[in-house]
């Protein structure tokens, strides 16, 4: 590998992009023909432990607010259960150079995106911790608590920052602005509370659930990559999918779907190592 | 996806060292090692570095794109048609840029170092050498954040909101008034302030992809050129080498940081008028700002950080984006020195708690017309904990600036305690 040099040397690059990634004859996406992608994701080894929530710092009146069943809850950064499947892992097609995507989008998305997302306060937690919304989406920010939260969104491109009076809701609809990867959802006023969210016009996302096990529905049919992400660890390179390998720095996988049909990943198991710094 | 060519003629570019000069040397962009350090303790386990070749081959990238403080480029990708020319025109850079030069009649150039590099840093970086003894620190640009503002969180702000702060300075804040200059040296100033923007983002963009490039180059030219042996590069070179451009400089800079700054793609928000018994005559006045108070205890929840009494002593302890942006790295406790010594020996300024403004005192720094106000309230201030207020109408919105207008002339010791946060003026 040779890096560029500061010194003497004197690069030329003429280079047009070329305009072919919208070509529609690039490639043929099936007309009216869906199949679905499903999977099950576990983690192998120790799943780490999770500490309590750092309330420091909380007004007196918001730390009773705050505590669940009278205790301080514990971090939910990595959420396992005793069957050690892992929530909040965003599978999500890829969208880079050179990866195709897909020229319309099944009719039932349109729908889902007029239904506004819900994202909660619920004893100084966002609930739920990890959401999806289409580029334009309409959310509900809702503030069960009896305490003031504001609901602090930063991604690559968004940012907004509206403040939720207590036992009340705000509607926020976002920008049309595409993320590649999810961005934080905090309150400044309790700062352990953090949510996660992926903002995109892309449909074909999904977020595993509490048995670790996702489902993306009416993808058209043909070939497309998918990687899979979590806040702590990343892109997920070393998950260990069967008949697939995660290839390159954004850890893709290509999946072939066909017209009625539903691929099934399987179980896909991720070294616990990966949370490890 | 792109729509447009890209020419990267412009590319060619020369990097030339210039030694043995008897003047001193002329100054360079500082490189992000704050960045640079947060990324390796994010991305790498235990004593483990990043390849000090990137800090080299990052460097040659900005130089190409942007050129350096004596000769500033600006990378307009899309040639002569390149919108990012209502951005940034080169003459402006070339007129801020560079030594302190004058005497001639008509040319006076320099302007950056002249004004502002003492406190802002000739890279932009809110690093110059004053800027340890001013609190607030000055502003480091690199961020691409703006606290006063027309535009929402996350939209660049106007060149008129800019030149605002210019003209006006920032009162309460080491940033003086620069209403004598003339204002096309003022518009020369905003779009330079603009450039180190872009490109300080753009290099912390660079810096956070190296963790993802499992030690290969950012963009390797060698894969683009013909071997020792004349020998064609293979198709997958030249396709890896594409994929490494429009990854780093498509994707990064070309469709993620500069249309931001294009007016199209910016929202300015509008200031509805004040309602009549905003007015100090009016007869209802005093009502309109009882009310704003309400709010400012229920639906508002301003008291939660501005505290009971409006002095800025509810919720302390939190920092503004800038200081965030570092401290929030594994292991640092922005209260504890030896935890973030390293960072502070890379040119990281010690952590400060961000304060919520007093409003006792009628000194606003993003300028004291009701309207400014309304902006900060409405929209939230970028950078910092305050939000926006969505859950106010307009109407309510101008009540609480009526009350915090009010507030420099309230009797503290003779005030009546509002409920906070109660059910019955909740729900009002």
């Amino acid at each position: 590998m040779k890096r560029i040099t500061l010194g003497t040397f004197i690069f030329g690059i003429a280079i047009a992009f070329m305009a072919s990634t919208n070509d529609s004859t690039a490639f043929a996406q099936d007309e009216g023909a869906w199949g679905h992608l499903t999977g099950q994701i576990v983690i192998s080894g120790d799943a780490p432990k999770n500490a309590p929530e750092n309330l420091e710092g909380a007004a007196e009146k918001d730390r009773a607010a705050c505590l669940v069943d009278g205790k301080i809850p514990l971090d939910d950064g990595i959420v396992v259960n005793d069957k050690k499947q892992l929530r909040d892992v965003y599978v999500i097609m890829y969208e880079g150079r050179g990866a195709e995507v897909p020229e319309k989008f099944h009719p039932s998305y349109d729908e889902k995106k007029k239904v506004k997302l819900t994202l909660d306060n619920v004893n100084c937690r966002f609930v739920p911790k990890a959401v999806f919304v289409r580029a334009g989406q309409t959310m509900i920010l809702k503030n069960s608590d009896n305490v003031g939260h504001n609901c602090h969104i930063t991604t690559f491109k968004q940012e907004h920052n509206p403040n939720i009076p207590p036992n009340k809701e705000v509607e926020l609809q976002v920008d049309d602005a595409s993320d590649k990867v999810p961005g934080e959802v905090r309150c400044d006023i309790h700062k352990w509370m953090d949510s996660l969210i992926l903002i995109r016009d892309n449909p074909y996302v999904a977020i595993s659930d509490e048995t670790g096990a996702f489902r993306i529905e009416n993808i058209p049919a043909g070939t497309w990559q998918f990687h899979f992400w979590h806040k702590k660890a990343g892109y997920l390179d070393t998950l260990e999918i069967e008949g697939y390998e995660p290839e390159g720095r954004k850890a893709v996988i290509e999946v072939k779907i066909e017209n009625g049909k539903t691929l099934d990943l399987g179980t896909l198991t991720l070294p616990a190592a990966a949370f490890e710094d | 996806m792109f729509s447009k060519p890209l020419h990267f003629a412009l590319l060619l570019a020369g990097l030339i060292v210039v030694a043995g000069c008897e003047k001193s040397p002329p100054p360079n962009f500082r490189f992000n090692s704050v960045e640079w350090l947060k990324q390796e303790r994010l991305h790498l386990s235990g004593d483990d570095k990043f390849d000090e070749g990137y800090k080299q081959e990052i460097g040659s990238i900005l130089t190409t794109l942007f050129g350096t403080p004596d000769e500033p480029k600006f990378p307009y990708l899309l040639g002569e048609d390149d919108p990012a020319h209502d951005v940034i025109g080169l003459d402006n850079l070339k007129l801020a840029a560079g030594a302190v030069k004058s005497g001639i009649e008509g040319e006076h150039q320099g302007l950056y170092r002249e004004h502002c590099a003492h406190c802002h840093g000739v890279t932009g970086d809110g690093a110059g050498p004053t800027a340890e003894v001013l609190n607030p620190y000055p502003r480091d640009f690199r961020l691409s954040k703006y606290k006063f503002k027309s535009t929402p969180l996350r939209q660049p702000p106007t060149d008129h909101d800019l030149m605002t702060i210019l003209e006006n300075g920032i009162p309460g804040t080491a940033m003086p008034s620069f209403r004598t200059l003339p204002k096309e040296e003022l518009q020369a100033l905003v779009e330079y302030v603009k450039y180190l923007t872009i490109r300080g983002q753009y290099e912390r963009y660079l810096i956070s992809e190296i963790a993802n490039l499992d030690g290969g180059s950012i963009i390797d030219l060698s894969l683009k050129s013909e071997t020792k042996d004349g020998e064609k590069p293979s198709d997958d070179d030249v396709e890896e080498f594409e994929d490494q451009m429009y990854t780093f400089i498509g994707e990064g800079l070309q469709e993620g940081i500069i249309p931001r700054w294009l007016k199209p793609d910016r929202k300015v928000s509008k200031v509805p008028p004040a309602p009549e018994m905003f007015d100090l005559a009016h007869a209802s006045h005093e009502d309109f700002v009882l009310q704003g108070r309400e709010l400012f205890f229920s639906k508002g929840n301003c008291m939660q950080c501005h505290g009971q009494t409006g002095a800025g002593d509810g919720q302390l302890g939190n920092f503004d984006d800038w200081t965030n942006d570092w401290i929030k790295t594994a292991n640092v406790d922005p209260f504890d020195p030896e935890t973030y010594a390293d960072f502070i020996a890379v040119g990281a300024l010690p952590p400060r708690p961000i304060m919520p403004r007093n409003l006792h005192l009628p000194v606003y720094r993003g300028g004291d017309h009701p309207d400014d106000i309304y902006l900060r309230v409405a929209n939230g201030i970028e950078g910092t904990p305050m939000p926006a207020s969505s859950a106010l109408t307009s109407d309510e919105i101008w009540k609480i600036v009526a009350y915090v207008k009010s507030l420099p002339f309230e009797n503290l010791s003779d005030r009546v305690e509002l409920p906070v946060n109660d059910e019955a003026i909740s729900n009002r």
